[in-house]
C-alpha cells in the first residue's frame, strides 16, 4: 500500500463519515420538517373543520347575563353559579319570537320551560311557565305578564323573576328564537313527532319568511305520527289558535318536540357539530360555557323516554283567568298551589 | 430550482394532507337517517300485487321489489286512496288549501276532483281523506270547517258529494262537537251506507284528565245521525282501516300514551268492535292499510330499535289469527309519508 494514502483514505474516510453524518442530520431534519408539516396540515385541516364550530360556540356561549333591568337596574344579577359536579341542576330555557316585527332586544318570551337535570339518575323534569301568567317582575317589582320580563331586562330579569316568584334555583339559562329551531330541527334531519289532534290555524304568523312579518298563512298538520323538518316543526310547537287549551297545549307540543329534537339528536356525532354549530349563529344564546354544554351531550344521550317527566299547570288549583286585568288577557296564579308543585320537582337542596 | 422542486413538492402534498383530513372529517357526519329515493333501492320483502305510497311529496308504486315513481304532475303529492277502476284518489297540497286529483295508474290526471282555491284568503280549504264509497257512487273527504263568528274555531269535518259530480253540494256528515278540537278525520264508507271516522276531543273536565287529547273511533248510520262510539277515550284510538270483507278493522291506538302507540286488529259486525288485538308495537305504527286477500296488514313504522328514524314500510302476516305473524320490515334507507296510507292492490 503506497505511503500516503492511507491518510488519503483516511481523508477520504474522514470526509465520507462527515458526510455519511451530516447527511444523516439532514435526513433526520427533513423527516422532522417533514413530520411538523403534515402534522401542521393535518391540524389545519381539524381546525378548518371545526372553525365554525369554535366561532359559533364562542359566540353563543358563555353570554354573559345582563344584571339588572329598564325598572330595575340593581335586580338579581343573573342564574345561580354551577352547581357541585354531578349534582342536579336547573336550566332556564326561553323561546322568543324574534321575527322582524321587533327589534333584536325588544322580545317577550313566548316559551319559558325550567328543566331540572339529575345527571345521578339520569332523569329530566320539564316544566311549562305560562306566559301570561302575572307574576312580580324581577325582585319583588310591579308586575306584569311573566313574558315581559325578557323584554324588561334580559334573560337576567327573566331569571331573577322565575327565581323570586318560584322559588327556586337557576343555574343556567339558553335562548333560542324562531330561527334557531328551525335550524336545530333541520340540522338533525328532521323530527318524528305525533299530532295528538289535528291542527288547524287560519292565522298563524307568517313572519320567518317574507317580507311582510304581520302577514298570515294557513296551516294544516294532521293528526297522528309524521316525520317534519323545521318548518313544519316550528308550526306544530308554535300554532295555538286552533285549540281550545291555546297556550297551555302549546305548552305541551313544545316539550313534546323537545323531547323528538333530543331523540333525533342521538345520532348527531362530533363531525356534525360544525354544520350545527355554524347554521344556528345568533339564533341560540346561553351563559353555559363550551365544556358544560359538550359535557351534557352524553348525558342527553342517556336519558331515556321513561326519565323524562313533563310538567303542565292546565288551570286550577295554580291559576285562574281574568279576561281583562288593565286591558289584558292574564292568568292570576295561586302561589300556594304553584310553589308545592314546584318544590315537588325542584327541591332547592 | 431543481433543489426547490422537492420542497415545492413536499409542500403541495402537506397541502393535499390537510384537505384530506378536513374531508375525511366530512364523511363522518351522521347519516344514519339520510333517507334515498324508492327508485334507488329495493324492497326487502317482495309483497304480491301493487303498493303505491308516498315520499317527499311523491307517489311511487312497488311491485316486484321495484319502485317506479309514478308520472303525476309536479305538486306535492299526499295520500294516495283507491278509486274505481284502477284509478287513484291524491291529495295535491299547497301552502294554501289542498285538492282532490283522480289519476289514472300511471299518474296521469284524469280530472280534477275538489278545487278548494280561492283569491280569498278565508275561502282557501283543506280538503284530505278522499275515500270513495264500496258502490262507488260517493267521494267522501274532510274539509276545515270555518263556523261563523269563531275566526280561531276551525275543525275538520266529514263531507260527502257524488262521485261523478263532486262540484255539487256536499252532505255533511259530522259536527265537531266540541269547538277547538281539530275535528272529525278519516272516514271510512261502508257498505251500509254509514261510515266509520276518527272524532277529536279534547277533555275539558277540569278533572286529573283535563287537557287531554284523544281520539274515538265513531260509526253514524246516516248525515246528522246520533254518533256510535267504538272505542273509549282511554283508548285513544285512531287511522281506520277496513278489511276487503268488511269484517275487520285496523286501527292505531296510543292509550293516552305521548311516546308511543301499537296496532290493533278488532272484528266489526256492522254496529260494534270485537276485542282488539295488537299487531305491531310500537314505536309510532301509522296509516294501516289491508292486503287484497285480507289476510294481512301493510303499514308504515320507523325502526323498531329507533322511534326517531324515518317512516318504512311494515308487513304484518296472518293479521286475522290468535296468534298473527310478527312484523316485518318491507323497505329501508326511505321516509314515506306517515299521514298517507299506502294502497295495496291485486
Amino acid at each position: 500500500m503506497p505511503a500516503g494514502t492511507r491518510p488519503r483514505r483516511r481523508r477520504a474516510g474522514l470526509k465520507s463519515h462527515q458526510t455519511s453524518f451530516s447527511w444523516g442530520r439532514h435526513r433526520v431534519l427533513v423527516a422532522a420538517l417533514l413530520a411538523f408539516g403534515f402534522g401542521l396540515s393535518g391540524v389545519s385541516g381539524v381546525v378548518a373543520y371545526f372553525l365554525p364550530a369554535i366561532s359559533a360556540a364562542l359566540h353563543s356561549t358563555g353570554q354573559a347575563t345582563q344584571g339588572g333591568s329598564k325598572n330595575h337596574p340593581q335586580a338579581s344579577p343573573s342564574a345561580t353559579p354551577a352547581p357541585a359536579s354531578n349534582q342536579p341542576f336547573n336550566v332556564m330555557l326561553l323561546g322568543s319570537d324574534n321575527d322582524s316585527k321587533f327589534p333584536p332586544s325588544g322580545v317577550l318570551t313566548q316559551t319559558m320551560i325550567l328543566v331540572r337535570i339529575n345527571p345521578q339518575t339520569k332523569s329530566v323534569v320539564m316544566f311549562s311557565i305560562p306566559r301570561d301568567l302575572w307574576v312580580p317582575i324581577g325582585d319583588g317589582g310591579s308586575s306584569a305578564k311573566i313574558d315581559a320580563a325578557y323584554l324588561d331586562g334580559g334573560a337576567a330579569e327573566a331569571i331573577a323573576t322565575v327565581q323570586n316568584d318560584f322559588n327556586v334555583t337557576v343555574n343556567y339559562w339558553v335562548w333560542i328564537g324562531l330561527g334557531g329551531l328551525v335550524q336545530v330541527v333541520n340540522d338533525v334531519h328532521e323530527v318524528n313527532i305525533v299530532a295528538q289532534m289535528p291542527i288547524l290555524d287560519d292565522e298563524y304568523p307568517y313572519d320567518i319568511s317574507g317580507t311582510d312579518p304581520y302577514n298570515q298563512a294557513r296551516v294544516a298538520i294532521l293528526p297522528g305520527p309524521q316525520r317534519v323538518a323545521g318548518v313544519a316543526a316550528l308550526e306544530y310547537a308554535r300554532s295555538r289558535h286552533g285549540d281550545v287549551l291555546s297556550d297551555l297545549a302549546r305548552s305541551q307540543k313544545q316539550q313534546q318536540l323537545l323531547l323528538d329534537i333530543k331523540a333525533s339528536a342521538n345520532d348527531v356525532g362530533l363531525a356534525d357539530v360544525p354544520t350545527i354549530a355554524g347554521s344556528l349563529g345568533n339564533a341560540v344564546k346561553t351563559d353555559m360555557s363550551i365544556t358544560q354544554v359538550a359535557s351534557l351531550l352524553p348525558l342527553a344521550k342517556a336519558v331515556s323516554d321513561g326519565s323524562v317527566k313533563q310538567v303542565i299547570m292546565l288551570g286550577d288549583p295554580y291559576f285562574t283567568s281574568d279576561p281583562d286585568l288593565n286591558g289584558q288577557s292574564v292568568l292570576l296564579p295561586n302561589w300556594t298551589a304553584i310553589h308545592g308543585l314546584v318544590s315537588q320537582y325542584f327541591p332547592t337542596s | 430550482m431543481r433543489r426547490l422542486l422537492p420542497i415545492a413538492a413536499a409542500l403541495a402534498l402537506m397541502a393535499v394532507f390537510g384537505f384530506a383530513i378536513y374531508s375525511v372529517l366530512g364523511t363522518l357526519k351522521s347519516n344514519k337517517h339520510h333517507s334515498q329515493k324508492p327508485t334507488q333501492i329495493q324492497a326487502l320483502i317482495d309483497l304480491p300485487g301493487t303498493v303505491d305510497v308516498v315520499q317527499n311529496g311523491d307517489i311511487y308504486s312497488l311491485s316486484n321489489l321495484k319502485f317506479t315513481q309514478l308520472k303525476a304532475p309536479a305538486y306535492d303529492w299526499v295520500q294516495v286512496e283507491p278509486a274505481p277502476g284502477g284509478d287513484i284518489l291524491a291529495v295535491a297540497y299547497n301552502a294554501m288549501y289542498s285538492d282532490v286529483y283522480l289519476l289514472n295508474a300511471q299518474g296521469q290526471v284524469v280530472r280534477l276532483m275538489l278545487s278548494e282555491s280561492s283569491s280569498q284568503y278565508f275561502n282557501n280549504h283543506w280538503a284530505y281523506y278522499p275515500r270513495v264509497s264500496p258502490n262507488g257512487n260517493t267521494l267522501f273527504y274532510v274539509q276545515d270547517y270555518f263556523p261563523p263568528g269563531g275566526a280561531y274555531n276551525v275543525n275538520f269535518q266529514v263531507r260527502a258529494v257524488p262521485f261523478s259530480d263532486p262540484t255539487a253540494n256536499p252532505v255533511v256528515w259530522s259536527e265537531p262537537g266540541l269547538y277547538y278540537q281539530g275535528g272529525d278525520v278519516e272516514p271510512i264508507p261502508l257498505s251500509n251506507g254509514g261510515i266509520i271516522y276518527a272524532k277529536y276531543s279534547v277533555d275539558t273536565s277540569g278533572g286529573p284528565t283535563d287537557g287531554d287529547t284523544y281520539a274515538r273511533l265513531v260509526y253514524v248510520s246516516s248525515p246528522y245521525a246520533t254518533p256510535d262510539y267504538l272505542t273509549t277515550e282511554a283508548q285513544d284510538c285512531a287511522e281506520p282501516a277496513l278489511s276487503p270483507n268488511g269484517t275487520e278493522i285496523a286501527m292505531v291506538c296510543s292509550d293516552n300514551s305521548l311516546q308511543t302507540s301499537t296496532l290493533q286488529v278488532a272484528s266489526w259486525n256492522g254496529t260494534t268492535l270485537g276485542t282488539p288485538v295488537t299487531i305491531s308495537s310500537g314505536p309510532l305504527p301509522a296509516s294501516p292499510t289491508w292486503s287484497p286477500d285480507g289476510k294481512s296488514v301493510l303499514y308504515l313504522n320507523t325502526l323498531l330499535t329507533d322511534k326517531s328514524s324515518p317512516f318504512q314500510l311494515w308487513w304484518v302476516p296472518k293479521a286475522t289469527t290468535k296468534k298473527p305473524g310478527a312484523p316485518q320490515q318491507v323497505t329501508a334507507d326511505l321516509n314515506f309519508t306517515a299521514t298517507s296510507p299506502p294502497i295495496w292492490a291485486s
